[in-house]
């Protein structure tokens, strides 16, 4: 953020003079160029309009305009029916800043405030992973773009749209101040215009409405991703000429692009026919709908499913998720069938990070692939999130949620009572191992039970124990918990869990989960976060945000004192040389001193309990905090625990 | 005890040179006229058999992603069948064909491996110090992947190791040369009498309670 630091006297001429013609300004010679600021000033003051010029003869200049570009922008955002515009404050996009609070009333969309455009873009994450929109962020020309860049490339690579406006002033002898200068850029949308999946700057209003709605449709259409708009400031804070046609677009949403009948077909007559098929679901449920389509052809094949969990895709309690036994599943399935799999190479091989990088195939030599994945849709080439290359046999470049319920009922047609008969059977034994998998979990958990700091299966498990009968949702990942809570407790809707960055860039998780509290705060649900200490200490300041306002969200601190991930990626470097394999927390633990979570969030208005590193004082803990969050409020218990 | 006539002599030859043969032709009979237990030792280590079995075929316990591996040392299967289970294993071991390992290099390794199975295996000393493998065991970054108790990760991939669920033998050979995503810890950085304290300490580890003894993992 940064103030404009000059009070522009004409940033008002291009759309009067279209309006009132351009006459005056023909007639008008350019100053010279060693003309004193003050007197080109006032001689452009002159130039403006004969409605300027006529106030002038009535001793005053015009400083103030009824209705601006940014009021139209305003109009032309209400019609996507956008909640919230989550921004931190800048100069270059004051005018739609404005128009937003006075002439939207705040409402439809509401000024969200934000302290650094990371947290933005990062609560825009969350919140459309769980409402299933965009919101809007705003961000400053150059810096703030700048700012917002990395989590923009985590929505990009996680299919998550955000509608992005930055600021700009396009026309060079408008930039009054070297910050405007510092501020302004000939192509601004560079930054982020590989992990965008569209840009456009528009130079008039029309255009501005065009683009906008556009962006908007191409946004919601999977792959879902950002699109960005630069706007210029001119644009938004000159005048709207009394007689300016202007109109909002319609929106008319794409259909999500299916399968084609051909390749469902042959996937479906393969799946009929596989004797041990398994189906691995990514993102493959975007919506509620897609939850429920895929139950409907896993239950329909008696199919085992192992949930990557980049959505919440399955029911984790359901006899078929079979997520726990997936390497051995993958191992012995003649038939594997991949939803929106984002590594669909890494899934059917297993990798070595030695010296000498290695990798074999686990899938048998003889199993026939097949995908459905809408990403193939959209590649860009610099950045390489795209993955390996995999070798499918069925490779549909479609989204797996609208295509699934065309692929269930192809599998219906070619069913028969031999195959009913031997799809319940092969239903009967994964139910068995469903409850010995979760009795393992179970198992597994209760070591170092009472170890302090505090096992992260004991925190997943009292927490289940508390929130179980709540309307819950997890709004952060479970990674760095050892999947616990994934393991442990009953997901069964969508809004239950969120995955995680898409890009893995750290820094996501707070914002995220703050986005997420906020589009689950309307519906009136517990909103829960696991937290990273590390991913917290990025940009903070979202703990403020959601203090102001007023998001419920109990926050519960995985503080490992470390960057633990980093932390054994240079163990491995130290056990490879030999040398030094107790310096490896140079660099990458976060300790002496200890950071105070606690004092942290108090100072950002946020109730906060801890450290708590006794394991007997979580439980009582937890139910404190679930208090404070049903009366409207963050919480944040920062809870001392083992590395993962 | 007859004797044989020239043309019972020559049928005797011609069957033998038959038999001797055939028996050319088949691998298993060809294979154990070799059984070189030290070359069988490099094309273990070169074929890369040790990555999932374990430096002296020993085999690994499922950690994480990786799904574990049998024991194959002193394996009770023929060479017969140990040939079939290379070049058509079933379960997720990927099969290995003639171009890739020889039916006598195989048997090599079939002689390796008996070798294996015979050799004395090291005991944990009894001066190793739980309490001095504790300060190693954190110090030496072990409870990175294994957490501070050795309760394991399936984000980190490191399993469960304590209490320990290997014996010292395979522990000590599983550190020095590890077959999955772990780093290996040589003994000019780690000394085997520090990793035998640490075994000692994470034998010193807990056993869990039963998870139905623990309500809150019974919801």
């Amino acid at each position: 953020m940064s103030p404009r630091t000059k009070a522009s006297i004409n940033r008002r001429d291009f759309l009067k003079s279209a309006a009132a013609g351009t006459a005056v300004l023909a007639a008008t010679p350019a100053p010279p160029a060693n003309q004193p600021a003050a007197d080109r000033r006032a001689r452009a003051a002159v130039r403006i309009s004969p409605e300027a010029e006529l106030r002038a003869l009535s001793g005053g200049e015009v400083l103030t305009a009824e209705r601006t570009g940014s009021d139209f922008m305003v109009d032309v955002i209400k019609s996507l029916k956008i909640d919230y515009v989550c921004s931190n404050p800048g100069a270059s996009f004051r005018g739609l800043h404005e128009s937003i609070i006075n002439y939207g009333g705040n409402r439809g969309p509401e000024f969200i405030t934000c302290c650094h455009e990371e947290s933005s873009v990062g609560m825009a994450h969350g919140y459309a992973k769980i409402e299933g929109k965009p919101l809007l962020v705003m961000a400053h020309g150059t810096v703030g773009l700048q700012h917002a860049a990395m989590a923009v490339y985590n929505a990009y690579c996680d299919r998550v749209p955000v509608l992005i406006i930055g600021g700009n002033i396009m026309d060079a002898t408008k930039r009054l101040s070297q910050v405007e200068w510092a501020h302004s850029a000939q192509d601004a949308a560079a930054v982020l215009r590989d992990y965008v999946k569209w840009d456009d700057l528009p130079v008039s209003l029309p255009h501005f409405a065009e683009s906008t709605v556009r962006a908007y449709k191409m946004a919601m259409t999977p792959p879902m991703m950002p699109v960005l708009l630069i706007l210029d400031a001119e644009l938004q804070e000159n005048p709207i000429a009394a007689n300016a046609s202007l109109q909002v677009p319609k929106l008319m949403p794409y259909g999500p692009p299916q399968g084609d009948s051909g390749s469902v077909d042959e996937a479906a007559r393969l799946l009929v026919a596989a004797e041990n098929p398994v189906l691995i679901a990514g993102r493959s449920a975007r919506t509620p709908a897609g939850l429920a389509h895929l139950l409907e052809l896993a239950e329909t094949l008696q199919i085992p499913v192992i949930d990557q969990m980049d959505r919440m895709n399955f029911p984790t309690r359901h006899p078929l998720n079979q997520t726990e036994s997936g390497l051995a599943l993958i191992g012995k399935a003649d038939v594997i069938l991949g939803l929106e799999v984002n590594d669909f190479w890494g899934t059917v091989h297993s990798s070595r990070d030695q010296i000498e990088r290695t990798s074999h195939s686990i899938a048998r030599p003889d199993a026939k692939t097949i995908s459905i994945n809408s990403a193939n849709l959209f590649v860009k080439s610099n950045y390489q999130n795209f993955q390996r290359y995999p070798e499918v046999d069925i490779d549909i470049p479609a989204d797996a949620e609208a295509t699934l319920p065309s692929l269930t009922e192809a599998v219906r047609r070619r069913l028969d009572a031999g195959r009913k008969s031997a799809f319940a059977d092969r239903g009967a034994k994964l139910a068995v191992a469903h409850d010995e998998s979760l009795q393992r979990a179970r198992d597994a958990a209760a070591f170092a039970w009472d170890a302090s700091p505090i096992s992260t299966a004991r925190l997943a498990a009292e927490l289940w124990a508390q929130i179980k009968t709540e309307d819950w949702s997890l709004v952060s990942s479970a990674t760095f918990v050892s999947r616990w809570p994934l393991r442990l407790w009953a997901f069964e809707k969508h809004y239950q869990y969120i995955g995680a960055q898409g890009g893995y860039g750290i820094g996501y998780n707070a914002p995220a989960s703050v986005g997420a509290a906020l589009a689950n705060r309307k519906y009136g649900r517990l909103s829960v976060n696991i937290q990273c200490d590390g991913d917290l200490m990025y940009a903070p300041g979202v703990l403020w945000t959601a203090a102001h306002h007023h998001i419920p969200l109990l926050t519960v601190m995985h503080n490992n004192r470390a960057y633990h991930q980093e932390l054994m990626q240079v163990q491995i470097m130290a056990n490879r040389h030999s040398r030094g394999l107790d310096r490896a927390t140079i660099g990458t633990t976060i300790c002496d001193p200890n950071i105070d979570f606690t004092k942290l969030a108090e100072s950002m208005g946020v109730y906060a309990e801890g450290p708590i590193s006794d394991p007997k004082e979580l439980g009582p803990a937890i139910t404190r905090a679930i208090e404070v969050v049903k009366r409207g409020e963050p919480v944040l218990l920062d809870v001392v625990t083992q590395p993962r | 005890m007859g004797h044989f006539t020239s043309t019972t002599w020559k049928a005797f030859l011609t069957a033998a040179l038959i038999i001797a043969a055939v028996l050319a032709l088949i691998p298993d009979a060809n294979a154990q006229s070799r059984k070189d237990a030290q070359s069988g030792k490099k094309v273990f280590e070169k074929v890369g058999c040790f990555r999932c079995h374990g430096s002296a075929g020993e085999g690994m316990p499922q950690t994480g992603k990786e799904a574990g591996s049998p024991k194959i040392a002193a394996t009770k299967l023929s060479l017969r069948d140990f040939l079939e289970s290379v070049r058509k294993p079933k379960g997720q071991m990927p099969p290995f064909g003639a171009k890739q390992v020889s039916d006598e290099e195989l048997s090599d390794v079939y002689a390796f491996l008996e070798s294996a199975a015979s050799q004395p295996k090291p005991e944990l000393p009894s001066s190793a110090s739980s309490k001095d493998g504790e300060h190693l065991y954190t110090a030496f970054g072990c409870y990175e992947c294994h957490g501070y108790q050795g309760q394991g990760s399936v984000q980190t991939g490191g399993s469960r190791i304590g209490p320990p669920q290997i014996p010292y033998s395979g522990f000590l050979a599983y550190i020095r040369q590890p077959a999955g995503e772990m780093p290996p810890y040589a003994s000019k950085a780690l000394s085997d009498a520090q990793l035998a304290d640490i075994y000692a300490f994470l034998q010193s580890r807990a056993q869990a309670a039963p998870s139905k003894a623990i309500p809150q993992l019974n919801q």
